[in-house]
Order: structure tokens, then C-alpha cells, then sequence
């Protein structure tokens, strides 16, 4: 073949990529490396339902989450799903390129999170998400595209699991889109959680990393213990409904009205001050509450 | 014959790559916008209205003295937090403390962004009735006095030159040897960066976490529609290096929800004793 054709040959065959399935969209911008969390996140208080668009359901299953749940053996090593491990403490994250185990090309991103070490890989050679009777996992199944600069990923196939560390839950149908942006070396991660069981609106908050080339992410062991744990076998602690006698601490040390701290769509805007003077609040029993020990 | 074959192929290549690659805003030979107004990466003018939905009870209500946690201050930003007094604030016509550029965004309230001219973003909050001034193309004067809302100059960010590269470490060139430009070389500005300097002392947070007249507040917006509900947001990531009072740069988010109007508008003084 005449170097001519060739070339010609080739300029077509290397413009088709976009075309073909499962083609990689190659990265607008470079998010891989170590990057350390800046951890402001809330909802530390048993009954700190606040800004969350909980419906009555939502509501419900939070009210009988019990504490003592994280001890029971199946739990201790439980990861939280990939978008609540993002934010809680501490949530050092690596991202590195996911490449093909037989090709060797690349297919997407990973991120690896030291707490519980959940991995998530983001899809972004155009495959589909994979039927709704699919296993869900932890960090469920992810699919990319980029708009512009942003890495916007969509996350199916969850495994039912908490929004907060305070047990209010995220059910099995819920998906999240998440918006990834780098600022320079700043990383802001916006997630977007739809889940139509317990929330009446998408949740929406927001997460930020600092480049950090020297972190060292440690691992994560972590075993059941073979002895059992502090809670009795065969034992699941909660509470029925109506018997929560700690839901009241939270917006009592706080000053907060009790109606106020179960969320709620109206609770999350500037009118809901106004109508938060008219409710009862009851007297508190400290202003020192956040001095606490975590 | 294989001469013009050869620049047939280039010129294909160059074709197909912009189609492929080439659907935002224009290719690298399009004639530069003339203004930020037209360059605009995102239209942020309208209304808009806070969403709290993280760190509630710090901004839905006025937290208690003291209370700074997930504030990274250092010892003289929490011995002046400590001095916090709302009463004096109030009466000695300070109460726009937590109203400065730093906190502003984080009181609860309504916006009105728009176009003041072709180079200044214009945002209004309902919420103490202040005004901040978004100036593109070069820095405010350098010689204005400090004031709540500081000195603010804009840029619309992440339109760097794309590093050029052909996979194998050497520069993308056509057959002749000259670098290549097509349009998915260049990246497209899609966020608005706010640099914020001259601000008077104020409070980042309602119970007086305090920040400084040296204080430097870098703002990132991000604008989008929800895939579940259809809504467009607006989302803040503000970074406040001020060693006076932190010992680490503190980072703060905040989200808005657009209206379709000015419906809920409800201009407040500033308030120092008050959520908003």
C-alpha cells in the first residue's frame, strides 16, 4: 500500500474511536493522585435529621435506628456506600486510571477511600449499567462522561445503607449523580442523591479535597471478631416506633425546635426561620453541647 | 498525485477530529469573545434561593458562642472567637459582620445576580440588602478603602491550553511537522473563579468565627441541572486562606436552587443576632 493510503487509512481509523462501543472518553482534565480530605461534615447528634428532605418513611426507619446496630457482628466491618464514604472521617482518596485487565486500556477512573477501603470504579468507555436484578454492592456500578471539565457520574445498584452516620437511611433504589470539579489543586465533589423511598427531593451536598502527592492512604484492616461483641446473640437493637427516648437530646442541647430537627423539604429554606420562631422549643439542658467528646 | 493525497488525509483527520471532538463553544480559530459578559461560561443571572442542607444549625439558626467546630482556627482565632459579643456588634454598628464576603453566602437568603455592564457581575442578597461586584478583565483599584464585601475580581476558570501531547510524549504535529490545533485541544472555561481582597474584619459564621482584614477568599461557582427534578443550581466552593485566625485554609460549599422569579424576596437588615 502506498504510504499515501495509508496515511488515509489510518486518519480514518484513528477518528472512529468516538463512534465504536464501549469507547473511552478521554480525560479533559488529569483528577488522579492523593488527595486529603477536608472534613466538615455533620449529622454527628442521634436524631439530626436536620437538612435532610426525609418523607414520613425516611423518618420512620431513621427513629428506630438504635446505636448498639454498628456492633453487631455483621456490621463491624461494614463499609459505608461509596458516596457517604467520600465524607466521613477520614476519607483520604486516591484516583487512579482503571485500565482494561486484558487490554490494558484504559476504561476508566478508580477511587480508593481508606476508611473500610471501598473501591469505585467509574466507567467511561460508554458501557450500560447492567439490569435492574443485578447484585448491588457497596460502592454500586458507575458510568462517566465528562461535561466540559467536570467529571459527572452517575452510581445505580447501591446497597441499602445510611446517609448519615446517625442512621438515616438510603434504600436500595436510590442513585446518585455525582459532579466532580478540580480547582487547581482543590477537588469539589457535588453529589446529587435521588432516592425515591425515603427522600421527597434530591439531597445535594458537597465535599472538597486538597492535592496532598505525599499522602499515604494506611490500610484498613479490620475482622469480626470470633468472640461475638457486647450485643447479645440474636439480638438486633432498635426501637419501635413512638419509643425513641433520645431523639429529644439532639434539638433540646441545641435549642432547636423539635419538629425542625426531623427535616424535612421545608426545613432546608430562608422561610423556615420565620417559622421556626412560632414552634416550641424546649428549655435547654446545656449550651456546651459541641464540647463533647467525639 | 501521492503529495495531494497526503494533505487530503491530513485535512480529513483535522475534519473528523472536530467532529468528533469539537461540540462546545467554538474552535481555537473562532475569534475571541469581546466580553466576559459574552464569554460567559454559564448564565448565573436570575433569582436564586439558599438550600441548607449541611451545617443546618450554624446557618438556620445563631450557634453558641464557642461553637466552632470543623472551623481549622488557630489559638487568636478562637480566643477572639470567645470575645464574641452580638449586643455590641448590634449597637455599635457592626452588625454586618457575618454579612461580608466570607459569610454572606452562607446566611440563608435569596440572590439576584445579573449584569451590571459587560465586565461586572452583579450579585444582590435580600438577606442584610448587600452587594458584591464580580469585576472582570484586571483588578479592582487597588486603592479602595476595605469594606464588607472587599475588592472581587473574576475570571471565568478551566480554560487553560490543554497540554498538547500525541500519547507518546512528544507534541500532536500534522504531517509537516506543525503542532496541531483543533478544538478538542482546547479546554472550555466552565466555572466562574471570584478573587477577593480589601474586606473589612468579619465573622465567617453567625457566632463570630473570625476572619481578618488580611484575609483571602477564592470562590469557585459551579452551575447545573439535576438529572432527577430539572432544576438548575448553583454551587459555591469558597477557600479563606487567612493565617491570622487559621492555622490551614478553610473550605466552605453552599448551594442555590434557581427561581423563576423575585417571589419570596425579603430584604432584611444585616442582623447580628439573627440567622439572616
Amino acid at each position: 500500500m502506498r504510504p499515501a493510503i495509508l496515511l488515509l487509512v489510518l486518519s480514518v481509523l484513528a477518528a472512529a474511536p468516538a463512534n465504536a462501543q464501549f469507547a473511552f472518553a478521554p480525560p479533559a482534565v488529569d483528577l488522579t493522585g492523593e488527595w486529603g480530605p477536608r472534613v466538615y461534615n455533620t449529622h454527628m447528634d442521634i436524631g439530626d435529621y436536620t437538612g435532610m428532605p426525609l418523607n414520613e418513611e425516611g423518618r420512620l426507619r431513621a427513629q428506630s435506628w438504635h446505636p448498639d446496630q454498628l456492633d453487631l457482628p455483621e456490621n463491624l466491618c461494614r463499609p459505608h456506600p461509596i458516596d457517604h464514604g467520600l465524607r466521613v472521617s477520614v476519607s483520604q482518596l486516591r484516583i487512579t486510571n482503571e485500565l482494561d485487565a486484558d487490554t490494558r486500556q484504559p476504561v476508566g477512573l478508580r477511587l480508593h477511600v481508606w476508611w473500610q477501603e471501598p473501591e469505585q470504579v467509574i466507567y467511561m468507555d460508554g458501557r450500560p449499567h447492567p439490569s435492574p436484578n443485578a447484585p448491588h454492592k457497596w460502592s454500586g456500578f458507575s458510568t462517566g462522561r465528562w461535561e466540559r471539565n467536570t467529571l459527572v457520574y452517575r452510581t445505580t445498584h447501591l446497597k441499602e445503607a445510611y446517609l448519615s452516620r446517625t442512621g438515616v437511611p438510603k434504600s436500595p433504589k436510590a442513585e446518585v449523580t455525582t459532579r466532580v470539579h478540580r480547582y487547581g489543586n482543590l477537588l469539589t465533589m457535588t453529589f446529587i442523591i435521588h432516592d425515591p423511598l425515603y427522600l421527597t427531593q434530591p439531597y445535594i451536598r458537597e465535599s472538597s479535597w486538597i492535592l496532598d502527592p505525599n499522602q499515604v492512604i494506611p490500610p484498613f484492616p479490620c475482622e469480626i471478631t470470633p468472640e461475638g461483641t457486647i450485643v447479645p446473640a440474636f439480638k438486633v437493637p432498635s426501637f419501635l416506633p413512638g419509643q425513641n427516648d433520645v431523639l429529644q437530646d439532639f434539638p433540646t442541647e441545641y435549642g432547636i425546635p423539635f419538629e425542625a430537627a426531623l427535616g424535612g423539604a421545608e426545613t432546608l429554606y430562608p422561610e423556615y426561620i420565620k417559622k421556626m420562631k412560632t414552634m416550641k422549643v424546649a428549655p435547654r439542658t446545656t449550651t456546651t453541647h459541641y464540647r463533647r467528646t467525639q | 498525485m501521492g503529495r495531494r493525497v497526503g494533505l487530503f488525509a491530513a485535512a480529513v483527520t483535522l475534519a473528523l477530529s472536530a467532529s468528533v471532538d469539537g461540540q462546545g463553544r467554538g474552535g481555537a480559530q473562532d475569534a475571541p469573545p469581546a466580553t466576559p459578559r459574552a464569554a460567559a461560561a454559564f448564565d448565573m443571572t436570575g433569582y436564586w434561593v439558599s438550600e441548607v442542607t449541611e451545617k443546618w444549625r450554624y446557618r438556620m439558626l445563631v450557634p453558641d458562642k464557642g461553637d466552632y467546630q470543623m472551623v481549622p482556627l488557630n489559638p487568636e482565632g478562637r480566643r477572639v472567637a470567645e470575645m464574641w459579643d452580638p449586643a455590641r456588634d448590634q449597637a455599635t454598628g457592626e452588625a454586618c459582620r457575618s454579612y461580608g464576603a466570607v459569610g454572606l453566602l452562607q446566611v440563608p437568603g435569596r440572590l439576584h445576580i445579573t449584569w451590571q455592564d459587560d465586565n461586572t457581575l452583579r450579585l444582590d442578597t435580600d438577606s442584610g440588602k448587600q452587594t458584591r461586584l464580580f469585576h472582570f478583565g484586571g483588578s479592582p483599584p487597588a486603592n479602595a478603602e476595605p469594606s464588607w464585601q472587599g475588592s472581587s475580581a473574576a475570571i471565568w476558570g478551566g480554560g487553560e491550553p490543554r497540554d498538547r501531547r500525541d500519547g507518546f510524549g512528544g507534541p500532536a504535529q500534522d504531517p509537516k511537522g506543525n503542532l496541531v490545533v483543533i478544538p478538542a485541544q482546547r479546554k472550555e472555561a466552565d466555572y466562574l473563579k471570584v478573587t477577593t481582597t480589601r474586606m473589612r474584619p468579619g465573622y465567617s459564621q453567625k457566632n463570630g468565627i473570625p476572619y481578618s482584614a488580611n484575609a483571602l477568599l477564592e470562590e469557585y461557582f459551579d452551575l447545573f441541572t439535576d438529572p432527577y427534578t430539572k432544576n438548575t443550581w448553583l454551587v459555591l466552593t469558597q477557600v479563606v486562606t487567612d493565617p491570622q485566625y487559621l492555622i490551614e485554609p478553610l473550605v466552605m460549599h453552599a448551594h442555590f436552587k434557581k427561581l423563576p422569579d423575585a417571589s419570596g424576596w425579603d430584604p432584611t437588615e444585616c442582623r447580628a443576632d439573627e440567622p439572616r
